[in-house]
């Protein structure tokens, strides 16, 4: 009888110890880029390339590309602008605007000009090469090529809550405008909606 | 024997329950040993240290009081609150954005915690913060990144800020804190900044709003700035039945002020963190009652008078919280630039607002207190009552008088609160031209008497930009 009880007992010890070693060790899971996983609702990895796919499928197959292509005789150059963060989480934008820089030079049917951040770089190196490069491997000054449209957009969000529950619903807005006459050329845009539950007791 | 046995084993039942109960008192004992101070009073160094501006003293000694992983946020807080003393915002962001999640994390309740909170006491249960804490965790990250010249990044937080009132405002709809004037009013100028008048003119309308509606409550008038505000865009949105309204209220010659601040001209707000936000002290009521069950037993005594022991009577503590104020030297501060002057005014009493919460959740801290009482009176008795049926004298005494020890000492009042939070927040703004300046900071005491001065160095000022600079003045 006794014996049965120290076993049981035991044995409840030995599941409370393991339980707790398992909680101990920090467990990596290595996961697939294109998998989607919701952690807090917050706009994550997932809503940044669904944009950016979406945007780049609808960017390339209108009208604006062929038009340009077709009188001017050559393939437009495009500068990336601002895309302000107008939500209430702070979204590192950048990451988007990089896979869709990506995706459009991939395509071959639209050229990109450096931001200006990153021009002010290549013209401190065009500077000193000025002064310090051999002749022949000499860069000349005054020799950028203009862009013809600018990238600008906003990330906006509406966040309706009650209770425990949050609607969560994201609107990017990207718009190409021509750099000639102001012109819009594409406006393109992406809705996201999460319904986000909170859970109200943990143990 | 077989009658004998059977009695034993009835017996049984309360022994192990006092058994149990003893083994419990002395786990409670254990938990209660390291909570033996409150939280507050372990602020002391802390305080010394940065009223003496050894900023990276007290990083250290936030840093080695942050064992207990229920204070996880409140450590996250002092952290962040003291790194921008330091004046270093980007880790102040990083450590307040930490303590924000925590926060969001401990909004589900833990049933375990709140189980053990009904046996031990309140400080148990992991620190989600109070309201307004949780609110000027947002109003510090807006401003470290207003401090840094980061104004898109400061909208989100305003914007943050926006959903945590409403959160609040459904949660607890008669709350006196469902609008933070500051807030709004910092909304407002971050909008303003941006350009965005018809936001920056709702924000400053909840501003005006939430000021008139806490006149009662937090003694602070609507601010001048804010009038003018008000004025300003009013006047510049076209809205004319507003602005009529506002001239009369408040009275102000409305065209000389509201034109000072030009598109060609920028604009310095200086922030000022004055003392320290009050601390929660502990009170303890002790008194001796009878025994819970002693009522019910005493009908029983009545009728057989003569076997019963009498069961001794019961130290019931309640722990309970208070505030205590920090009273600063300082009453205000005077900024100069280059010939022109301005006085810093009152915009957010925390000091009364946390008083004004604290009060408000009294009642339910109390109860809970009382319930708790009871609780270990259950216990205490049980034990009393096994250790009687013991024939050694010396077990008896002792089983009752540790768990009658561990009672008293584990009932301790929830103390914490977030402590390097300013007793009051200050603003001044002066208008200027755009270029680099000193701008000297005098803290001024209550009859005018200059306490201390400090001159930042080169301050840049931009066309139609903000230039935000804060300062904390410690109480000595």
């Amino acid at each position: 009888m006794s014996r049965t009880i120290f076993s049981t007992k035991s044995a409840a010890v030995l599941v409370a110890l393991a339980w707790l070693v398992s909680g101990c060790a920090t467990s990596v899971e290595r996961v697939d880029v294109n998998q989607q996983i919701d952690l807090s609702g917050a706009w994550n990895d997932t809503d940044s390339q669904l944009v950016s796919a979406e945007m780049m499928q609808d960017v390339l197959n209108r009208v604006w590309l062929d038009e340009f292509t077709r009188s001017q005789k050559r393939q437009p150059a495009v500068i990336v602008g601002e895309v302000r963060n107008l939500s209430h989480e702070h979204i590192n934008v950048n990451t988007f605007v990089a896979d869709l820089e990506r995706s459009l030079i991939n395509s071959g049917r639209v050229q990109f000009v450096a931001s200006s951040t990153e021009r002010q770089e290549i013209r401190d190196e065009r500077k000193d090469q000025d002064l310090h490069a051999r002749e022949a491997t000499r860069k000349a000054m005054g020799e950028e090529q203009g862009a013809d449209f600018m990238l600008k957009g906003t990330i906006n969000t509406i966040i309706d809550a009650s209770g425990k529950t949050q609607l969560r619903y994201y609107q990017v807005d990207l718009t190409l405008i021509s750099l000639a006459d102001n012109r819009k050329v594409w406006v393109g845009q992406k809705k996201i909606k999460k319904l986000v539950e909170r859970s109200k007791l943990n143990f | 024997m077989s009658a004998q046995r059977l009695r034993g084993g009835m017996e049984d039942l309360p022994t192990y329950i006092g058994r149990v109960s003893i083994w419990l008192a002395t786990l409670a004992c254990v938990l209660a040993l390291n909570g033996c101070a409150t939280y507050s009073n372990s602020f002391a160094i802390i305080k010394q240290q940065l009223a003496e501006q050894h900023y990276d003293e007290a990083l250290k000694s936030i840093e080695d009081q942050s064992g207990d992983k229920r204070d996880r946020a409140l450590y996250l807080l002092n952290k962040g609150m003291v790194q921008r003393m330091k004046r270093d915002f980007v880790a102040s962001n990083e450590s307040l954005e930490a303590a924000k999640q925590e926060m969001e994390r401990l909004y589900a309740e833990s049933v375990s915690e709140h189980a053990l909170s009904f046996m031990v006491n309140d400080a148990t249960v992991s620190y989600a913060g109070d309201d307004y804490e949780q609110v000027l965790v947002h109003l510090y990250m807006a401003l470290n990144y207003l401090e840094l010249g980061q104004p898109n990044e400061a909208r989100v937080e305003a914007l943050q800020i926006d959903l945590k009132l409403r959160e609040i405002a459904e949660k607890i709809p008669d709350s006196k804190f469902t609008e933070d004037a500051l807030s709004r009013q910092l909304t407002g100028m971050i909008y303003d900044e941006l350009g965005e008048w018809s936001d920056a003119m709702i924000a400053y309308r909840k501003a005006y709003e939430a000021y008139k509606k806490n006149r009662a409550h937090f003694s602070i008038d609507v601010p001048t700035m804010l009038q003018f505000d008000l004025l300003r865009l009013a006047r510049q949105q076209g809205l004319a039945d507003e602005l009529a309204r506002y001239q009369q209220e408040f009275s102000v010659a409305s065209t000389k002020e509201t034109t000072a601040s030009s598109e060609a001209e920028g604009e310095l707000v200086f922030i000022l963190n004055n003392g320290l936000a009050p601390i929660k002290r502990e009170k303890v009521i002790g008194m001796w009652t009878p025994p819970p069950a002693a009522a019910v037993d005493a009908s029983k005594r009545a009728k057989n008078t003569d076997t019963t022991p009498t069961t001794p009577p019961v130290l019931i503590n309640l722990a309970l919280p208070y505030y205590e104020s920090r009273p600063s030297r300082v009453a205000c501060a005077r900024i100069s630039v280059s010939g022109k002057q301005a006085d810093t005014q009152i915009m957010e009493d925390i000091d009364t607002i946390a008083r004004a919460s604290l009060s408000a959740r009294m009642p339910a801290i109390t109860a809970r207190a009382v319930a708790r009482a009871i609780a270990k009176g259950v216990m205490q008795e049980s034990v009393d009552k096994s250790a009687q049926r013991r024939d050694d004298a010396a077990t008896k005494m002792i089983g009752s008088l540790l768990v009658r020890v561990v009672t008293i000492a584990t009932e301790r009042a929830d103390t914490r609160s977030w402590l390097t939070l300013p007793a009051n927040v200050q603003l001044a703004r002066l208008s200027l031209p755009p270029g680099s300046y000193d701008v000297t900071v005098e803290l001024l005491g209550k009859d005018q008497n200059l306490i201390a001065t400090r001159v930042y160095p080169q301050v840049t000022i931009r066309q139609a930009r903000k230039t935000y600079l804060s300062q904390h003045s410690m109480p000595y």
